[in-house]
């Protein structure tokens, strides 16, 4: 307690100096009167009393200064003056204040932004209390080792009947509806719980309450709605339970409203509904695999514990249920792998891209601070020489690289704020889909921690050398002020930022030769100068399948009239877009498939004029035509060329008949076309057996049509919608894109990790630039009065070129070198984003120092020349 | 020693506190008056003491401390661990005699 009154009396001593002093010196004023007139009293003469009472008080400066330094903190005050003399220093400067700070800012800025988004998705618990024991389970596909497929609502009974090690386990499944009131509508994510799922992830709505078990098993018609939609839709009334919202045009009840920051899988749900599914024995016969299961261990519980306990239900299955469930087996899975799994691998290469930023930015710093240091060493030393101590010149030293460091980190953290916003902006869809990225406190402190930690590693080791100074040799040294110490410093500096470099430049490399690599893919259409879009019918309003096909040939044909439209059609799920429907397929003719060995196709629902209108080629028979799109026709296919060498072998495919189980009732229809393959997923993946079916024979209520257009895609979108909106005003259109972007996006992931690798290589190379440019340019000055001796002895200038430049490429190569080595043993951490070509890619890891050495050229050539046009007179003259 | 004499003598002003030690002491302690002023003003930090203007017996304007609450038991501490390390050096002393 005494030291914190004392510590607080001192921090107020600070001020109001002037007056304290002037109080001091009355204080002593009257204690010398006292003392004269107890001393006259005592009988001396006034002159002697004074004498003697000035003598007995002591030194009257050294008890002023006494007093004075116990009133307030020497230390702070010396710090204050230290930073004042680091502002001037650097105000004179503004060459090296300015290169230094945007050096670190750029490092600090970067590494936080993607730190920022590395702690969001990885390290920051996810919003669920007791998050850590939530799972996701999956089925494993043991035949293609897919182990994140959707589940079978059959099977997932089954495991919420015989499992033991979950607490609960739930289903859900995403998609969207139109959410109306009678006046407007919106498609919005929508989100089908089981009763399970909410209380499982502990939500607690905010109004309301959530789906009971009966409810769920009833499908009751009750809804919980995002606080988005309270507010938005209902002002946020408090009165909101009860009454009703118009769900794809059906009447739904309000139960209650979920917490603003709540989401779960998907981050913009707005509607939960009931996933009213029922434990029924012919699921398996009726339904593939498409929910989704999400689960809660019991407290205790491990993962191994529970992946052992699945494992061996999912054997049961397999054995019980052969026909369905041989070879395939069960997946448990933290949540938090599911949800950012894929994405971990780029995170974690561009956080290290990052550090190697940093890295070269505090080396680009440490290396002006040494040449400024030695710049100024003759200063130093007579400081030293006039009684500083070397303590204090240090700590003048590093004060220099504090401020450098924490207006560095300052500006760091604006461009972070900036850069992170750019990046959740330009970051591939999965990434920032399922996790949410902000910008918090935390990270703020771990910026101000971080650039206050890179000031003092890279001021120490300059400062270091720079207040080890032997005076007299420092004095003494005329022009060659640096010390031997601070060049070879110097030149480590340059290699290892040349080394960072390489490395840099190497990822970038491998990740723009993948780009390259798969924009070269032949997707297997054309998607120039087309718009995609998605309408959804209603259920309640469409539910005859009459209608749904009416309304889709209708909306196509008016469509395709359009003025700026070539064609028309409409599709159930457009290529690329990572969902798939895949089922079973037979062929009339051959023994039923053994258990686990049915043929698997993706199935999709066309409009005619849907290959034209993409551009994929008819290989063989013909399209669908209007003619086809009726009811009562019999079943036709088109199949795609994949499917013919898979499962036909080669055989003549027109006219065979094939079957794909789609709905209860499927019967065989004969193959009317062949047409080319379009990749599936993503374009680094081989095409799959396709059946294309006619909208009539399975009709969605949900397609995407797709319109081949004249000019700019984007500029028909305002048509189409009318069009849509003539048909039936309550339909929206969502999902609005020109088809190249559906096809970029598929390489999102690798454009992202290369366009943010190669901003930070360029940005390295330019700090490393400038690096050795310092460097040399430096060495050249000091050099000056050598060089001109060697130019008037008769060097011819390309000798004094070559001298300066090799002296420069030691370091590069060097540099170069170890950045090679290091690239090879790290390039493994891209390899799951690299299509086309290696880790150790060879035009990548040549070209990459090539490039390098070439700049570095440049750099070292610009002092180079200065150096050859020292005139020698000048230069014995600098002495 | 300032604390002790401000407990005996009440208010004092800082010549007189260093007068008195100086009496107390049997003026075997004879110090500088001028070194009394930075131990005032760290008991003030401390606030063991206040301080505050006055005007002395002989009409003199002076500057008055005046020990405080937490002064007295800070004194108190200190005393009785002075008596303790003093008694502890005696012993020490005294068995050295005996050897």
């Amino acid at each position: 307690m005494k030291t914190v009154w004392r510590f607080l009396a001192r921090l107020t001593g600070l001020f109001g100096k002037s007056r304290r002093d002037r109080e001091m010196a009355a204080e002593f004023e009257s204690h010398l009167q006292m003392h004269i007139d107890d001393n006259i009293r005592a009988g001396m003469e006034p002159e002697r009393a004074r004498r003697e009472a000035l003598m007995k008080f002591g030194g009257m400066e050294a008890a002023k200064e006494s007093v004075r330094e116990t009133s307030r903190m020497i230390w702070l005050e010396t710090a204050l003056q230290d930073l004042r003399y680091a502002l001037r220093g650097l105000r004179l400067n503004p060459g090296f204040a300015t290169t230094a700070i945007l050096s670190l800012a750029l490092g600090i800025g970067s590494s936080v932004a993607i730190y920022t988004v590395a702690d969001n998705l990885l390290l920051r618990p996810l919003p669920y209390p007791g998050a850590s024991e939530l799972a996701m389970v999956w089925e494993i596909n043991l035949r293609t080792n897919y182990v994140h497929n959707v589940v079978s609502p059959g099977n997932y009974f089954d495991w919420q009947q015989q499992n033991t090690v979950f607490e609960n386990i739930g289903g859900f499944f995403d998609f969207h509806v139109v959410l109306g009131d009678g006046r407007r509508s919106e498609e919005v994510d929508a989100q089908a719980v089981s009763s399970e799922v909410l209380p499982l992830l502990r939500a607690q709505p905010v109004r309301g309450r959530v789906f009971t078990y009966q409810e769920n098993a009833a499908n009751a018609r009750l809804a919980l709605i995002s606080y988005r939609v309270w507010q938005n839709w209902f002002n946020g009334d408090d009165g909101v339970i009860g009454r009703q919202v118009q769900i794809n045009s059906r009447p739904f009840t309000v139960i209650g409203v979920l917490p603003q920051d709540f989401y779960f899988h998907v981050r913009e749900v707005d509607i939960w509904l009931t996933l009213g599914l029922n434990p029924s024995p012919d699921l398996r016969k009726k339904q593939g695999r498409w929910l989704f299961s999400v689960a809660r261990l019991k407290p205790g519980v491990s993962f191994k514990q529970a992946q052992a306990e699945m494992t061996g239900i999912g054997q049961r299955l397999e054995l019980a249920y052969p026909q369905f469930d041989k070879n395939w087996g069960i997946n448990v899975e933290p949540l938090r792998d599911s949800l950012v799994g894929q994405v971990k691998p780029s995170l974690l290469a561009l956080l290290g891209a990052v550090i190697l930023l940093l890295a070269v930015a505090c080396a680009n710093v440490a290396n002006l601070l040494l040449a400024r240091y030695s710049a100024r060493r003759r200063e130093m030393a007579v400081r030293g020489a006039l009684g500083a101590a070397r303590l204090r010149l240090l700590r003048q030293l590093l004060t220099e690289s504090l401020v450098l460091g924490l207006v560095g980190g300052g500006l760091g953290i604006a461009l972070a704020r900036l850069a992170v916003s750019g990046l959740v902006a330009l970051a591939p869809k999965e990434l920032t889909r399922s996790v949410q990225v902000t910008f918090d406190v935390r990270i703020l402190i771990i910026a101000v921690i971080l650039s206050a930690l890179t000031s003092v590693v890279f001021g120490l080791a300059p400062a270091l050398i720079a207040s080890r100074g032997n005076l007299n040799r420092a004095l003494h040294e005329e022009s060659h002020q640096g010390t031997g110490a601070g060049n070879r410093l110097r030149s480590w500096l340059v290699a290892g930022e040349v080394a960072c470099s390489v490395i840099l430049l190497a990822g970038a490399g491998l990740l723009f030769r993948t780009l390259i690599a798969l924009q070269a893919v032949d997707p297997g259409l054309n998607s120039n100068q087309v718009l995609t879009f998605r309408v959804t019918v209603p259920s309640a309003r469409y539910g005859e399948p009459q209608k749904r096909v009416e309304f889709f040939a209708k909306a196509t044909e008016q469509l395709s009239q359009l003025p700026a439209v070539r064609s028309a059609s409409a599709v159930s799920y457009l290529p690329f877009n990572g969902l798939g429907a895949g089922y079973g397929v037979e062929i009339a003719g051959r023994p039923p498939a053994r258990p686990g060995e049915h043929l698997v196709a993706a199935i999709r629902t066309v409009l005619p004029d849907y290959f034209r209108t993409l551009g994929i080629p008819l290989k063989q028979g013909r399209d669908f035509t209007v003619a086809d799109d009726v009811i009562a026709t019999p079943y036709r296919f088109i199949v795609n060329e994949t499917f013919v060498q898979q499962y036909l072998q080669g055989e003549e495919p027109l006219s065979k008949q094939i079957k794909a189980h789609m709905e209860d009732e499927d019967p065989f229809g004969e193959i009317i076309g062949v047409v080319g393959d379009v990749k599936e997923g993503t374009l680094d993946q081989a095409p799959k057996p396709t059946v294309y079916y006619i909208h009539s024979h399975l009709t969605y209520g949900q397609m995407v049509f797709v319109l081949r257009t004249a000019q700019d895609p984007l500029s028909v979108a305002e048509s189409a919608r009318r069009t849509i909106k003539g048909l039936d005003r309550e339909l929206p259109v969502s999902d609005v894109r020109a088809m190249t972007t559906v096809v970029r996006q598929t390489f999102a992931r690798q454009e992202f990790s290369a366009v943010l690798l190669a901003s930070f290589s360029l940005a390295a190379l330019l700090l490393a630039m400038i690096g050795l440019y310092g460097v040399l340019a430096y060495s050249v000055t000091q050099r000056t009065r050598e060089i001109g001796v060697r130019v008037a002895l008769g060097a011819e200038p390309w000798s004094i070129i070559r001298m300066v430049v090799v002296s420069g490429a030691h370091m590069v190569i060097a540099g170069s070198l170890a950045g090679v080595a290091a690239a090879l043993a790290l390039s493994g951490l891209l390899k799951s984003l690299l299509y086309g070509i290696g880790p150790r890619d060879p035009l990548t890891f040549i070209s990459s120092p090539v490039v390098l050495i070439v700049v570095a050229l440049v750099a070292a050539y610009l002092p180079a020349r200065r150096a050859a046009r020292v005139s020698p007179v000048v230069a014995l003259r600098t002495e | 020693m300032v604390l002790k004499t401000l407990e005996a003598m009440g208010p004092l002003h800082g010549y007189g506190i260093a007068r008195r030690i100086e009496q107390i002491s049997g003026d075997r302690l004879s110090l500088n008056y001028g070194s009394i002023y930075p131990a005032l003003l760290r008991l003030e930090q401390e606030r063991a003491i206040v301080s505050e203007w006055g005007v002395s017996e002989n009409n003199r304007k002076a500057k008055y401390y005046r020990l405080t609450a937490a002064g007295r038991r800070f004194l108190r501490q200190e005393t009785h661990e002075w008596r303790e390390a003093a008694s502890i050096v005696a012993r020490f002393l005294a068995a050295k005699e005996s050897l």
